[in-house]
C-alpha cells in the first residue's frame, strides 16, 4: 500500500493523473488510428465527428447542469419531442418555422425541469426522471407511437452533408457550442458564478449570487441544447420518432463525467466535455470497425468511466492537484537529479 | 439500375487501389465482365446482436460470407434507429463494395440511402421493409413479406374461429416496419374478407416474451374468457400469452386460438400438443444467407431483382409433422 501511495505521489504520475482526460483521449485516438485504416483521411474523420454531434450537443447542456451538482435525465425525451415537432409541423409552419418550434419545445422542457427543481424544490434526479417519463409518453401520444416523416427526405441532407469538403453543419454547431461554453465558463462573470453555485449553493447565495436563477437557467440551457440536438437529428433522418434518444441521456452523462466534470458539482469544463465526447466516439469507431459486439464497447466505456472517477479522487486528494503542468515540470526535473 | 452499379464497383475498385487496403485477389474481372466475390468488403448494419431471430440470421450471413471469401464488418444498432442511421453513414464513409441494412424504422434511413446511392454503393435491405418513399433508393430488399405474413395469419385465425369472435393482438415495437406489416396485413385481410372478428385490444410487447407476459396478464384479467383468439406478431410473444394464461389458473385445454409468426421450436411443440393454432415459418438462416448472396451478386455487377422474398409456410396441426422449425 505504501509503495502504491508513493507511485501516486510521484510528480510524473500526478501530472498524468491531472491531465487524465487528455491522456485517455490520446490513448483512444492512437488506438483508433492504428486499427481503423483511413481514419486520418479527412472524409472519415469528418463522418466520425458528424456522428458525435448529436451526443455532443446534449453533453454541452448537461455539462452546465452537472456543474451545478444537478442531473438532467430528461434530455433524451426532450430530443425526441423536439424532433417530432420539427418534422410533424413542417406542413403547417414550413421547415424553418417547425425547426424553431423544435428549439422552443426544448426550452419549454427546460423550463418545466427548472420549475420542478427550483420552485417545487424536488431533487433533480427525481424531477427529471418524472419529466423524462412524462415527455416520452407525450411523444408516443402525439405520434400514436408511429414515427412521423417529413415531406422532403432530401431536405435533411443539408444538415449532415459536409460544407465545401469540410465538416457537416451539425458538426459545426457542436464545435461552436463547445467554444461558446468554454468562453462562457472561463471568461464571463456569469460563468464563474456557475462554479460558485455548483460548489456550494448556500454560500453562493450568501455572497449575493442568485443561485436559484443559475440553477433554473442551467436546466433551460440543457433543454435548449437537447432540443437543438433533436432538431438536427430529426432533420438528418427526416423522421420524428417517439423512440429516438432513449439511451442518449446516460451516454451523454458518461461523456461529461469522463471529461472531468464532477457529479457533486463545482468542477468541470467545456474542453473536458469535448474530450469525453471524443473518447466515446473513438472507442465506438474503433470497436465497430473491428466488428466488436456492442456489449464489449459498453464494457470498455464502463471501465474507462470507473478508472477516471478513481483517478479523479486521487487527483482531488492530492495536494498537488491544484498545480498546473508548468509548475510540475521543474519539480520533476529537480527530483530526477539525485537518482542519477 | 445497371449503370450506377457498374459505376459503384468501379469507384470501389478505384478507392481500393488508392488506399491499397483491399485483400488479395480483389475485383478480378472475368470474361463476362462479372467480378469475383473473393475479397469484397461488405458493411452490415444489423438489427441486434443477441436476439432469438437476429442472432441466427447474422450467423448465417457471416457463414455465407466466409464461404465466399467476403469480408464483413458487422455493426449492431440494438434496435435503435438513431444509432442505425449513424452507422449507415459510417458504412458509406468506409466506401465498401456493398452495404446490407436491417431497417428498424421505415423512414429514418432514407437520407442515408440517398447518400449510398450517390456514392454508387449497392445496398440491400434485409428482413424488414421500408416505406414506399424508399423505393428505388436501394438495390434490393430480401426477407419475408411481413404484410403477407399478417394476411396469412388472418386467414388461418378466421378459419379457426369460423369468422367470428373476439381477439387480442400482441404486436411488436410501435413504429417498427415488421410490426406495421404484420399487424396491417392482418387487419386489412380481416376487413377485406368481411370477417366479424372483433379486435378487443392491440398491445405493443416489443417482440419481448417478458413484456408480452406482463401485458397478457392485464389482457386476461380485463377480458378473461371473452378472448376467443390471440394474434401475436411473433411466437416469442405468443409464448408470453400462454404463460400468462396458465398462470391465471386457467386450463391449457381452454386456451384461445393462438396464431404466431416465425416458426419457433416451442411453437411447433405447442401445435403438436394441440393448444396452438398456427405459426408461419420464416427461417432466419435463409434470411441472412439470402441477403449476403444478393449483395454479393449486386456488388459483382449482376442484375438483381428489387424484391426477393423468402418462402413462407403456414404450419398447423395438419402439417406440423412434415415441417422443420426455423429455430
Amino acid at each position: 500500500m505504501n509503495s502504491l501511495k508513493r507511485v501516486f505521489e510521484n510528480p510524473a504520475v500526478l501530472t498524468l493523473i491531472h491531465y487524465r482526460v487528455i491522456v485517455i483521449l490520446a490513448a483512444t485516438l492512437i488506438l483508433a488510428v492504428s486499427f481503423v485504416p483511413g481514419l486520418t483521411e479527412f472524409r472519415t474523420l469528418s463522418l466520425s465527428l458528424d456522428r458525435t454531434a448529436t451526443l455532443g450537443l446534449v453533453a454541452v447542456g448537461l455539462t452546465v447542469v452537472l456543474l451545478m451538482g444537478k442531473l438532467d435525465l430528461s434530455v433524451g425525451s426532450t430530443l425526441a419531442l423536439s424532433g417530432i415537432a420539427t418534422i410533424g409541423l413542417q406542413a403547417q409552419l414550413g421547415p424553418t418555422g417547425a425547426a424553431l418550434v423544435g428549439l422552443l419545445v426544448g426550452v419549454l422542457a427546460g423550463v418545466l425541469n427548472g420549475f420542478l427543481v427550483v420552485v417545487l424544490q424536488i431533487n433533480s434526479l427525481v424531477a427529471t426522471l418524472a419529466s423524462m417519463i412524462f415527455l416520452r409518453a407525450l411523444c408516443h401520444f402525439l405520434t400514436d407511437s408511429n414515427p412521423v416523416s417529413g415531406e422532403d427526405p432530401l431536405f435533411g441532407l443539408t444538415v449532415t452533408r459536409s460544407l465545401g469538403g469540410t465538416f457537416s453543419p451539425r458538426t459545426y454547431v457542436f464545435l461552436i457550442a463547445i467554444v461558446l461554453l468554454f468562453v462562457w465558463l472561463t471568461y464571463t462573470v456569469a460563468g464563474r458564478h456557475l462554479y460558485a453555485v455548483g460548489s456550494n449553493e448556500d454560500s453562493a447565495t450568501a455572497s449575493g449570487i442568485r443561485s436559484s436563477r443559475y440553477v433554473f437557467g442551467a436546466f433551460v440551457f440543457s433543454g435548449l441544447t437537447a432540443g437543438a440536438a433533436g432538431v438536427m437529428q430529426s432533420l438528418a433522418t427526416n423522421t420524428g420518432s417517439p423512440v429516438f434518444g432513449e439511451t442518449v441521456a446516460l451516454t451523454a452523462i458518461a461523456a461529461v463525467v469522463i471529461g472531468g466534470t464532477r457529479l457533486e458539482g463545482g468542477r468541470g469544463s467545456a474542453l473536458g466535455t469535448l474530450g469525453g465526447v471524443l473518447v466515446l466516439a473513438a472507442i465506438t469507431t474503433t470497436l465497430e470497425y473491428e466488428s466488436v459486439p456492442t456489449y464489449y464497447q459498453n464494457i470498455v466505456t464502463g471501465s474507462i468511466l470507473l478508472l477516471l472517477i478513481l483517478l479523479d479522487r486521487i487527483a482531488s486528494n492530492s495536494p498537488r492537484s491544484a498545480l498546473s503542468l508548468t509548475s510540475l515540470l521543474p519539480s520533476r526535473n529537480s527530483e530526477r537529479v539525485p537518482t542519477q | 439500375m445497371k449503370s450506377p452499379l457498374r459505376l459503384g464497383a468501379l469507384t470501389a475498385a478505384g478507392a481500393m487501389l488508392l488506399t491499397s487496403c483491399g485483400g488479395i485477389g480483389n475485383e478480378n474481372a472475368n470474361a463476362d465482365g462479372a467480378e469475383s466475390a473473393e475479397g469484397l468488403d461488405i458493411c452490415y448494419v444489423a438489427a441486434a446482436e443477441s436476439h432469438a431471430y437476429a442472432s441466427p440470421a447474422n450467423a448465417a450471413f457471416q457463414e455465407a460470407a466466409e464461404e465466399q471469401g467476403v469480408n464483413v464488418t458487422l455493426l449492431s444498432q440494438e434496435f435503435d434507429a438513431q444509432t442505425g442511421t449513424d452507422q449507415l453513414r459510417t458504412c458509406i464513409g468506409r466506401n465498401p463494395d456493398g452495404i446490407v441494412l436491417w431497417p428498424v424504422d421505415p423512414q429514418a434511413y432514407i437520407p442515408g440511402l440517398v447518400e449510398a446511392q450517390d456514392a454508387g454503393i449497392p445496398l440491400v435491405l434485409i428482413n424488414s421493409p421500408m416505406d414506399d418513399d424508399a423505393e428505388g433508393l436501394y438495390t434490393s430488399f430480401t426477407g419475408p413479406d411481413t404484410y403477407e405474413q399478417g394476411r396469412l395469419a388472418a386467414d388461418v385465425l378466421n378459419d379457426e374461429l369460423g369468422g367470428e369472435g373476439q381477439i387480442v393482438i400482441i404486436a411488436g415495437q410501435a413504429g417498427n416496419g415488421t410490426t406495421l406489416g404484420r399487424t396491417g396485413g392482418f387487419n386489412d385481410a380481416l376487413e377485406e374478407m368481411g370477417s366479424s372478428i372483433e379486435v378487443l385490444q392491440t398491445v405493443n410487447a416489443d417482440f419481448d416474451q417478458q413484456r408480452a407476459l406482463e401485458l397478457s396478464r392485464d389482457l386476461i384479467s380485463r377480458y378473461g374468457d371473452d378472448i376467443d383468439g390471440v394474434y401475436a406478431n411473433d411466437d416469442t410473444m405468443a409464448r408470453g400469452f400462454i404463460d400468462a394464461w396458465t398462470e391465471s389458473g386457467r386450463d391449457v385445454e381452454d386456451m384461445p386460438a393462438i396464431v404466431g409468426i416465425n416458426g419457433q421450436q416451442d411453437a411447433f411443440e405447442s401445435i403438436e400438443a394441440g393448444y396452438y393454432t398456427a405459426t408461419i415459418v420464416q427461417s432466419p438462416e435463409e434470411d441472412g444467407r439470402l441477403a449476403l448472396e444478393t449483395i454479393v451478386a449486386a456488388a459483382t455487377g449482376e442484375e438483381v431483382d428489387s424484391r426477393i422474398p423468402i418462402p413462407l409456410t403456414v404450419v398447423t396441426e395438419e402439417n406440423v409433422a412434415d415441417e422443420e422449425p426455423a429455430f
